[in-house]
């Protein structure tokens, strides 16, 4: 598997020393995550490919793995989409413009965009995976050419919890891209919401898929992945069409301290993003 | 060949700590035997391995990442003095070479190499194990090898830096004892070198059931000290910690036989039982680090048998593996 060792780190004076970047905008996404827009010194490229994530780091808090959420096709800074579940992301969630926050990396395997390239993409992602997945999807947007059909899938627990609202508005207006998503349910909030209620795997069955040219790509939680997956090999999809974002709580980033290990393999390092028919015999992958 | 005998030995070292940082097995207070300083106890090169593991010298149980003081970082200086560390035994020898390579992949971790390198390893073979017993002769893979015949050290060099650490030492004409130690060392062969390659491939073609695991998983108490006393456990975890005038991140050594090892923020578990976590310890050392690295990265050096209260170190594991499963097969 390929390393991807084009890292802002390098030059810092060691591995693990972070890199200060500016917070230039902030703005919720739902009442729990908010997106940071963040600029390097001097506007230097992150060097990233969507799928990677960064180590951020605050200082007397610690660091948290958090995948990179805009496409290194849009230049002068980078965007995180962060949930606040722990204390680093929670302090981090304190922060304004004008902060600064530390970060290394980027890190990990991103999408095989070599790979996916002239094919019909399915992209298909739940909860907070279409944070990572959104780069991707900018990603097509900016280079629509070097792709084909455009499928986009997205399923949220409810509209309150639905990520990137607007951008998700503006692929289902985008004659570009084929955009569905859902709700699991209707809560107190979703009063005006029209679209789709149930699990996203509902969202699979209506789909015209040309197996000979399509590669489904899912970004999800842990328990997103045997179902749709399901669903997909139904409609003719192998597991090497697939491709899937695995969640793994990295502590370093480079393959050292253990903590994202499938069997063998160092998420961190050989993933996040993996071929299903490399992990799927996996114990615990899924 | 030079020689050191053991009215020798305090100077000798004494001598080396101007020009090195030494660590060697020492005998503490309460009669532990581990690797430190001169000034943590007498010297006691007798009596085998350590029970602590010896690559502790470069991957210490905590150690500084960096220090921020007023957000501005300062990385983990380098080793002051070229760190001098003895004890080592022929299966610590095979242990740090496997974590030297661990580290040095990929990503290269600084913070390990800026203790490790330049550093002189010291192995310790010949009739020094416990009681006497033999410990097999090294042969290489460090800079020297204090082989004990019983009555002295035999010195063996491997490197330039082990001569230059040797030359002041009187030459001896020891050849045939050197020559007896070495056909006892080979006919020595640990049994425990079968058993645990059959181990693994028991646990590689997949025969071994999870049933089993929740049998080992019931006997574990989560102590930990199988990954604390691994030499080549390199798992740890990252903490900040906060003083009046600076922040101090840190890694420490972290243990997969923890709940809390793999459980992510969003509170998904992929080790989320005692089963899946005693699994996790033995199949990584025998099927994935084979799969990943070409080899076992359990070297039997004994440690986590030794330290288990509940008897399911690697080799009690890997013998019951080998008793229940290859019969089971072979009916």
């Amino acid at each position: 598997m390929t390393m991807f060792p084009l890292s802002v780190h390098n030059s810092t004076q060691s591995l693990y020393v972070p890199l200060d970047c500016e917070i230039v905008a902030v703005s919720d996404l739902t009442p729990n995550e908010k997106l940071f827009r963040l600029r390097l010194p001097e506007g230097g490229a992150l060097g990233h490919s969507p799928g990677q994530f960064v180590q951020v780091s605050l200082l007397g808090w610690g660091e948290a793995p958090i995948s990179v959420s805009s496409s290194p096709t849009r230049d002068g800074y980078f965007e995180l989409g962060v949930r606040r579940a722990g204390s680093v992301t929670s302090a981090m969630h304190q922060l304004v413009v004008g902060d600064t926050i530390g970060i290394r990396g980027p890190y990990g395997r991103p999408f095989a965009l070599d790979k996916l390239r002239g094919r019909d993409l399915l992209l298909i992602s739940g909860g907070c995976g279409l944070a990572p997945m959104r780069s991707l999807i900018q990603y097509c947007e900016d280079r629509t050419e070097e792709f084909g059909r455009l499928t986009i899938l997205y399923g949220a627990k409810s509209v309150e919890d639905t990520l990137f609202k607007d951008d998700l508005t503006a692929w289902e207006a985008s004659s570009r891209f084929a955009c569905s998503r859902t709700v699991d349910r209707i809560t107190g909030g979703g009063s005006c919401y029209s679209g789709n209620v149930g699990l996203i795997t509902a969202l699979i069955p209506p789909l015209e898929i040309d197996c000979t040219i399509t590669v489904a790509v899912i970004v999800g939680p842990p328990v997103m992945y045997r179902f749709v997956i399901e669903e997909l090999k139904k409609k003719g999809l192998t597991s090497a069409q697939i491709v899937v974002s695995l969640e793994r709580h990295m502590r370093c980033g480079v393959g050292k301290c253990g903590h994202c290990t499938i069997e063998h393999l160092y998420c961190c390092q050989d993933g996040p993003v993996f071929w299903l028919n490399e992990v799927e015999h996996l114990r615990g992958a899924l | 060949m030079k020689v050191l005998y053991p009215e020798h030995i305090p100077a000798f070292f004494t001598a080396l700590a101007s020009r090195f940082e030494l660590r060697l097995p020492v005998m503490l207070s309460d009669g532990t035997r581990t690797i430190g300083s001169l000034e943590d106890g007498p010297i006691a090169l007798m009596g085998g391995a350590v029970p602590g593991k010896p690559t502790a010298a470069f991957f210490p149980q905590q150690g500084p990442v960096f220090t921020a003081v007023e957000g501005a970082v300062l990385p983990s200086s380098d080793q002051a003095n070229r760190l001098f560390v003895a004890g080592f035994t022929g299966r610590d020898i095979d242990c740090l070479r496997f974590i030297d390579r661990f580290f040095a992949d990929g990503w290269r971790d600084d913070i390990y190499f800026r203790q490790r390198a330049g550093a002189v390893i010291a192995g310790v073979s010949g009739y020094c194990g416990p009681g006497g017993a033999l410990l097999p002769l090294i042969g290489g893979g460090c800079d020297l090898e204090f082989v004990c015949d019983g009555k002295c050290w035999l010195v063996l060099t491997y490197s330039q830096a082990g001569e230059g650490i040797a030359a002041e030492l009187p030459d001896t004409d020891a050849e045939e004892v050197l020559h007896q130690i070495r056909i006892e060392s080979l006919t020595a062969a640990n049994e425990g070198d079968e058993l645990i390659q059959r181990a693994s491939q028991l646990l590689r073609a997949n025969r071994v059931p999870d049933s089993f695991w929740s049998e080992i998983g019931d006997r574990c108490i989560s102590c930990t000290g199988c990954n604390l006393a691994c030499p080549t456990c390199t798992c740890f975890g990252v903490q900040d910690w906060r003083y009046a005038n600076n922040i101090e991140r840190s890694r420490m050594w972290d243990s997969c036989q923890l709940d809390g090892f793999m459980r992510e923020a969003s509170g998904h578990n992929p080790l989320g039982s005692e089963a899946l976590r005693t699994r996790r310890r033995i199949h990584h050392k025998l099927a994935a680090d084979p799969e990943r690295w070409g080899e076992i990265s359990c070297f039997l050096c004994g440690r986590c048998d030794v330290v288990c209260p509940t008897g399911i170190g690697i080799l009690a594991v890997a013998m019951e593996m080998v008793d229940r499963f290859e019969q089971e097969t072979i009916r």
